[in-house]
């Protein structure tokens, strides 16, 4: 398309809005920002394509139910014309836009568009399919055919949905037997000698994605059950975590890495691979003032002591206890103990620890000497 | 007025809990590690009360205009006189209060414990413990709206009940985070509630079980950082939904406060971080004010401990930052 007649440059105008850019850099920024920005997170991209596939596969909406493209000019909000920078405008637009900046910049009709359009002024108007499919027919050779999903009108979410297999369909990482989870009676975090971290190995490249395979019901997979334990089951009207609206095609994944606002988690069953060691375990709380050594966690049961010596922490219903699969990226957990809370810790070190026995009962109500301790204990802390 | 005050008496030890008065915007509850719970004027900046306690508060909230309650590692629930410091005994649970909640609707005082149970209390009563209810599990956080009670308990166990029908929960869940449940807040509509869990992770939840609205559930990732290519994740300590705007603010132990817009799935703001952990985060009634508890959480154990800064509560004056895009009002 002619840009040079008499010397005359037109200057790079972005489709959506008509508005006019010193390069075509800055037109791709603009239509960046104004025109494929994702309303439902910070995503840009870089086509009206890209964001409908981006809205389709991350926020699950339905292809009819795409938000239209933002601050467009009537008739220009749609996905169906693939539009990048300059490339890709309507061959009547183009027309219809040099036409019109020649009557604005009071030159003679045809000084820019070579040859004169024949064709009545069509400002706006909706092109019909033939039009557009011509049009874009003659845009896709012209894009080599393959590289992007320029589909006519009537079959864009079709055709975006099938857009060609990316690079990234490594296949997931395959799930190990559960077997290698701790079996119960074992704390969970706590593998001595364990490096923190893995050696290195080939993280998938997406790990938020999940990689659900099609037609498999989504298990609800977490918490893993120790053997002998049965899983929890879900209560009704639940849906399995993580489970995505629809189950991607095989060996698609959407091209982009996930936004901060993935729905789920990691991947429910995924369990990483060997050689895999949680951060090391919070210390525990065995302090060097307490002569007799306490129980160990798990032993014993019963009342705790009620002497001065704060009991371990016990849960009170081993059946219940929960253990976390390693981590499939070197992560610190700043709090690893998957079934006791930083409070629950905190309240049985000797400087919080408050015995609970009968005779307290009593003395509730008349706080007396023992706050006055407690008391100076606290500001010890300072 | 500044964008945010620090109280110019903290408590000395680790702060539980924060909380605003459910009627008077300048009126705050501070209950701590130290063994008491604080009343302030934040408006004054001024400590209007203080009530020793034998051991740690861990809960704390407010009645009536002259009443709040107060719970913790003692295990026993007290009645706080606002104007005469005075306080009742109401009863005990058997193991350390974590939380309490109090309803206007039944004017009850509901508390949980790691004791397992659930119990009612009223104050006017002869015998204030009007009911106790038994529960699989340790309770860890607890958020009322309406007449809708969201418990949250250890092993990622969730009941939503009906107080008014307290004999079986209208719901039991698991949780959909995988990691320990470190905190929970009802959404201000009345339509779901917010959990978050050790594993820098928020799930918007909804009440409805109704098919179609339980799809609109979803988690996200946040108060975490990649250094060095390794992930830190920090606890997510506290949940609060803006009372009009219906955003909620979290607050990690990564000492960031973040304004979230549950609707739109985004993020509106981040504040400037702490100089320690959040532990615990209120707005007040008109929603005008975030207070902000910041201390050490007890992450890193005794060791911690050691080198924890001292604590602060700052009251931040809440902006534009708060309001969901293009809000236009009710």
């Amino acid at each position: 398309m002619a840009k040079k007649k008499n010397k005359q440059v037109l200057r790079p105008w972005c489709w959506y809005c008509e508005r006019e850019f010193e390069d075509e850099k800055v037109l791709m920024q603009h239509q960046k920002a104004k025109h494929f920005k994702c309303n439902l997170c910070p995503r840009r991209l870089n086509t009206a394509g890209g964001l409908a596939v981006h809205i389709q596969q991350v926020h699950k909406l339905e292809p009819e139910n795409l938000p239209r493209i933002e601050n467009a000019l009537p008739g220009r909000d749609g996905y169906e014309v693939e539009i990048f920078g300059m490339e890709g405008i309507p061959a009547p637009d183009v027309a219809d836009y040099k036409r019109r900046k020649e009557i604005e910049l009071g030159l003679n009709p045809g000084s820019i568009s070579q040859p004169p359009n024949k064709r009545p002024k069509v400002e706006n108007r909706a092109l019909s399919e033939d039009e557009l499919r011509a049009q874009l027919a003659a845009h896709r050779a012209l894009m080599g055919a393959s590289e992007r999903a320029a589909p006519a009108a009537e079959q864009s979410s079709a055709a975006v949905y099938g857009a060609p297999p990316q690079a990234y369909s490594s296949p997931p990482v395959p799930a190990m037997p559960p077997s290698v989870m701790s079996p119960p009676g074992m704390p969970p975090g706590v593998h001595p000698g364990a490096p923190p971290f893995a050696p290195p190995f080939a993280v998938p490249p997406f790990p938020m994605m999940p990689p659900m395979p099609p037609g498999a019901s989504p298990p609800p997979g977490y918490p893993i059950p120790p053997p002998g334990m049965p899983p929890f089951p879900l209560p009704p009207g639940m849906l399995p975590p993580g489970a995505p609206a629809f189950p991607p095609p095989p060996g698609i994944r959407p091209p982009f890495p996930p936004p901060p606002f993935m729905p789920g988690g990691p991947p429910p069953g995924f369990t990483p691979p060997p050689g895999m060691a949680l951060p090391p375990a919070p210390p525990t709380f065995v302090p060097a003032s307490v002569s007799g050594s306490p129980p160990p966690p798990g032993a014993g049961g019963g009342v705790p002591p009620s002497v001065a010596a704060p009991p371990a922490l016990r849960l009170p219903d081993p059946s219940l206890e929960q253990t976390y699969a390693p981590f499939k990226k070197p992560t610190v957990l700043k709090w690893a103990d998957p079934n006791f809370s930083p409070e629950e810790h905190r309240a049985v070190h000797p400087k919080y620890y408050f015995p609970k026995d009968s005779t307290n009962q009593q003395m509730s109500g008349q706080d007396g000497e023992m706050r006055g301790k407690k008391r100076a204990r606290a500001e010890d802390f300072l | 007025m500044a964008e945010q005050i620090e109280l110019s008496s903290p408590p000395f030890d680790g702060i539980s809990s924060v909380r605003f008065s459910p009627s008077s915007p300048s009126q705050l509850l501070v209950a701590s590690w130290d063994t008491t719970v604080r009343l302030y004027d934040v408006d004054a900046n001024e400590q209007k009360a203080k009530f020793d306690h034998r051991a740690a508060v861990l809960a704390t909230c407010f009645g009536d205009n002259e009443h709040a309650y107060s719970g913790g590692l003692d295990t026993s629930v007290r009645e706080l006189e606002l104007n005469t410091e005075k306080i009742n005994n109401l009863g005990q649970h058997s193991d350390s209060i974590t939380s309490m909640n109090y309803s206007r609707d039944l004017n009850s005082l509901i508390t949980g414990s790691w004791d397992r149970t659930l119990r009612f209390w009223d104050s006017r009563a002869a015998n204030a413990q009007q009911a106790s209810h038994s529960l699989p599990e340790r309770v860890y956080q607890m958020d009322l709206v309406n007449y809708n009670l969201v418990v949250a308990m250890a092993s990622r166990l969730f009941h939503i009940y009906d107080i008014r029908k307290m004999d079986v929960p209208a719901q039991t869940r698991e949780s959909s985070l995988k990691y320990l449940t470190r905190a929970l807040a009802c959404m201000s509509d009345g339509q779901g509630y917010a959990t978050a869990s050790v594993e820098g992770r928020i799930a918007v939840e909804y009440f409805d079980p109704n098919p179609d609205v339980q799809e609109k559930k979803y988690a996200f990732k946040c108060h975490r950082q990649t250094i060095d290519n390794v992930d830190h994740v920090w606890p997510v300590n506290a949940l609060a939904f803006h009372p009009i705007y219906n955003t909620f603010a979290s607050a990690g132990s990564d000492g960031t406060v973040s304004i979230w817009d549950h609707k739109l799935k985004k993020r509106l703001r981040q504040y400037p971080k702490y100089h320690s952990a959040v532990p615990s985060i209120s707005f007040n009634c008109d929603g005008t004010k975030l207070a902000v508890g910041v201390s050490y959480t007890w992450d890193e154990g005794e060791e911690g401990a050691k080198k924890a800064e001292r604590p602060s509560v700052y009251i931040r004056t809440t902006g534009d930052e708060i309001k969901p895009k293009g809000w236009t009002g009710n």
